[in-house]
């Protein structure tokens, strides 16, 4: 197992969190740690996702998730570590935006 | 969302420039060519049931349960290849379409789901037959829309359509609240939703092309793995092609019976826990596995870990999702069957003719003596008694390769799976993932809808029967003649079996006709009377519990064809489906019949 970042632009629609998170139980991904955050086009959001899997499980989630409909893109982001710090400390220290700031790290 | 433009609208008289939200979507559904929708109407859906009254291009089914729609719709996309449609109200009218939804999503059917809901204001109040079905189909649909602004109607409906059809093919629901039927909104004539994360890759690429043929090449003992996504893509031809230009060994899992004819010299039949021994020996020997559409099934492989120990992998499938999922693929070709087989097909010829000339002889030597020595068989029923294989066998024979069957789940399946013999794509429509009971009358129904011309024969269980026997009904009022014949055991078959097998005779639950140890000494019973059943809902009715009456009575069947026709075989209960690989066990332990194991040629 180990741990990896992905930023997932999705379609700003109403559900799809629910859709991803549905699809990561079903699967039986475990998420470390989600956050959902604008982008500068108003019709699609970025998701950060950590997540603890074995390595070559990675591409079955990425695969799964690229499946669903509004899911428009998929990054590995490279410092999983960290961005789980970042991600720490947003929840410890209330909403920023985290969109930016996964861009800024993708 | 943006609406992109899509094929023109036909030419239509000059029509006002405003619609509701309910005319939006018939328009919608006309537009993408849907001509049959099943439904059954309710509150939430008045509005578009007011329309359909004003619509009658658009045939209307009116079922008796919705879950016989939605089995209709998959019924009728299974046979003719199009997009079948349902139709039902919210809450419970929804909620009763989830089967089907699964079932479809499980073997890749192309179907539209339209779902009424509550009023926008009421949505999230649990307000009178309120569901969230939009979130209750998340993880068994394709994808699933709400729509709440009568503009997005439209351009919903077709994206629906698109989403169905391409790519691997699946079910889509469009829920709609009512305030948005009757709102009344600006008309649009085309366009649908960008959806710019959907980019099915329908063409693989030509290097995997070279490096899957290098590997069929430079192997041994390959098999065409066949499954269902050869029959969604039309790819029987391509196959064809590509099987008798290398002559290998052919096995047609569950999805794919009739992709190729089973009177072919190369088929071994179906592979898995109830396939021919020589379909699984032939998968657990070789050095290499061409799977085409298919998705290694547990019901295939067995205990994973065993199946087909020396075999390299080349995987072919539209859904890159399901390469690697089961199997490690050595080669993965990601696209449609039919360019992919039909590029296979093509490179190996040019490989061929360029000198490389593949020694498989021996192996397919191998494959038909294990074929030869274990044909498919059964054992005979007690004197006087019907064996249900010899019921399935001669309606297979009788109806001949252009009939259409369906079937429920259970033994009868099985036996039909093998039995009945098919020679072409779209003949065999059956639940193969989900599993479901119930499937065969409403599939029936609507393949028959979709291939008027066709005989439709549903093969049916005594159990699954009586899950969804009510569409029945709609049969006979719409004018829809199939023909049903109910393999009647008077027990749950399938799981009686594993009871056999593996409970020790202990029958719990599963007599339809009550239990020999009933508590309170009643006796078992037949109920109900199928032929009197049948001729209350206006259907034709016969009995065949005479081994000696088969024939004319299937005859008797095939010469009614104005009105449904359902026939009560009263079949020997003890049957049971061989060969079998016991559930959690490997296929090498496949039994050819009770306490025998097949004997391959390095056992000897
Ligand atoms: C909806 C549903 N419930 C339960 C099952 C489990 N199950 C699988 S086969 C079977 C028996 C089916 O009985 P019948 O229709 O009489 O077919 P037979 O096996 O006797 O041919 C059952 C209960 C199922 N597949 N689907
Ligand atoms: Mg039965």
């Amino acid at each position: 197992m180990s741990r990896h970042a992905l930023s997932v632009l999705v379609e700003n629609n109403p559900g799809v969190l629910a859709r991803v998170s549905v699809l990561f139980a079903r699967r039986s991904f475990n998420i470390d740690h989600l956050v959902v955050g604008p982008t500068e086009d108003p019709k699609v959001s970025r998701m950060t996702i950590v997540l603890n899997v074995a390595d070559d499980q990675l591409h079955k989630v990425t695969n799964q998730l690229d499946k669903l409909i509004e899911v428009i893109h998929i990054e590995e982001l490279s410092d999983p570590s960290a961005i789980r710090d970042q991600l720490w400390a947003i929840n410890d220290n209330g909403p920023r935006p985290v969109g930016a700031m996964a861009a800024a790290w993708g | 969302m943006t609406a992109q433009p899509t094929t023109p609208a036909p030419a239509q008289p000059a029509l006002p420039s405003t619609t509701t939200g309910a005319e939006a979507l018939v328009d919608a559904l006309l537009r993408v060519g849907a001509e049959h929708i099943f439904g059954l109407p309710g509150g939430a859906v008045l509005p578009l049931y007011d329309t359909l009254y004003q619509r009658p291009e658009l045939r209307h089914i009116l079922v008796r349960h919705e879950q016989g729609a939605g089995h209709a719709a998959q019924g009728y996309a299974a046979a003719t290849g199009r997009v079948g449609v349902c139709l039902a109200t919210s809450g419970p009218g929804a909620t009763n379409l989830v089967t089907p939804l699964a079932d479809a999503n499980m073997d890749s059917v192309p179907m539209v789901a339209i779902t009424g809901n509550v009023p926008s204001t009421a949505l999230g109040s649990d307000a009178f037959q309120e569901a969230d079905i939009r979130s209750i189909t998340m993880p068994v649909t394709k994808h699933s829309f709400l729509v709440t602004d009568p503009a997005m109607i439209g351009p919903t409906v077709a994206s629906a359509f698109r989403l169905a059809s391409s790519g691997r093919p699946g079910p889509v629901l469009v829920d709609v609240s009512k305030d948005a039927l009757v709102a009344s909104t600006k008309r649009i004539t085309d366009g649908d939703l960008a959806m710019p994360g959907y980019r099915p890759v329908t063409e693989p690429g030509q290097p995997e092309i070279r490096d899957a043929v290098s590997l069929m090449l430079s192997s041994r003992r390959p098999v065409l793995y066949v499954g269902g996504g050869t029959i969604r893509a039309g790819a029987h031809r391509e196959l064809m092609t590509l099987a008798e230009l290398t002559g290998l060994p052919v096995v047609t899992t569950l999805m794919a019976r009739g992709a190729f004819p089973d009177s072919h010299p190369q088929h071994l039949g179906m592979p898995g826990m109830h396939g021919t021994v020589a379909a699984v020996g032939a998968l657990q020997k070789s050095d290499l596995i061409i799977s085409l559409g298919a998705r290694f099934d547990d019901r295939v492989t067995g205990v994973r870990e065993s199946f087909a120990p020396h075999a390299k992998v080349i995987h072919a499938d539209i859904d890159p999702a399901e390469i690697g999922k089961i199997r490690t693929a050595d080669v993965a070709l990601v696209g449609d069957c039919r360019p992919t087989i039909a590029a296979l097909a093509a490179e190996f010829r040019a490989r061929v003719e360029a000198g490389t000339v593949p020694d498989y002889a021996e192996w397919v030597a191998f494959c038909q003596r294990v074929q030869d020595r274990y044909p498919l068989s059964y054992d005979a029923p007690p004197a006087g008694q019907v064996a249900p294989q010899q019921v399935i066998q001669r309606i297979g024979q009788l109806a001949g390769p252009e009939t259409v069957f369906t079937s429920g789940v259970g033994q009868h399946q099985m036996w039909a799976a093998h039995y009945l013999g098919f020679e072409r794509p779209r003949t065999w429509i059956n639940s193969g993932g989900l599993g479901t009971m119930g499937f065969a009358v409403p599939a029936a129904m609507g393949a028959k809808i979709g291939r008027p011309d066709t005989t439709v024969w549903a093969i049916d269980g005594d159990g699954c029967f009586q899950m969804t026997n009510q569409e029945l009904a709609t049969c006979a009022v719409e004018g829809i003649p199939i023909k049903v014949a109910i393999i009647n055991n008077g027990a749950l078959g399938m799981v009686r079996q594993w009871q056999t097998l593996f409970y020790n005779e202990r029958y719990s639950h599963t007599g339809l006709r009550g239990t020999p140890t009933d508590p309170a000494g009643r006796a078992p019973v037949q109920v109900p009377d199928f032929v009197m059943l049948a001729r209350s809902y206006g259907c034709e009715a016969l009995r065949c519990d005479d081994p000696a009456d088969i024939d004319k009575t299937i005859e008797a069947a095939m010469a009614v064809d104005d009105v449904p026709v359902v026939v009560d075989f009263r079949v020997h209960q003890d049957a049971m489906v061989w060969p079998m690989v016991a559930s959690g066990t490997s296929n090498d332990d496949i039994k050819y019949a009770r306490d025998l194991a097949p004997q391959f040629e390095e056992d000897d």
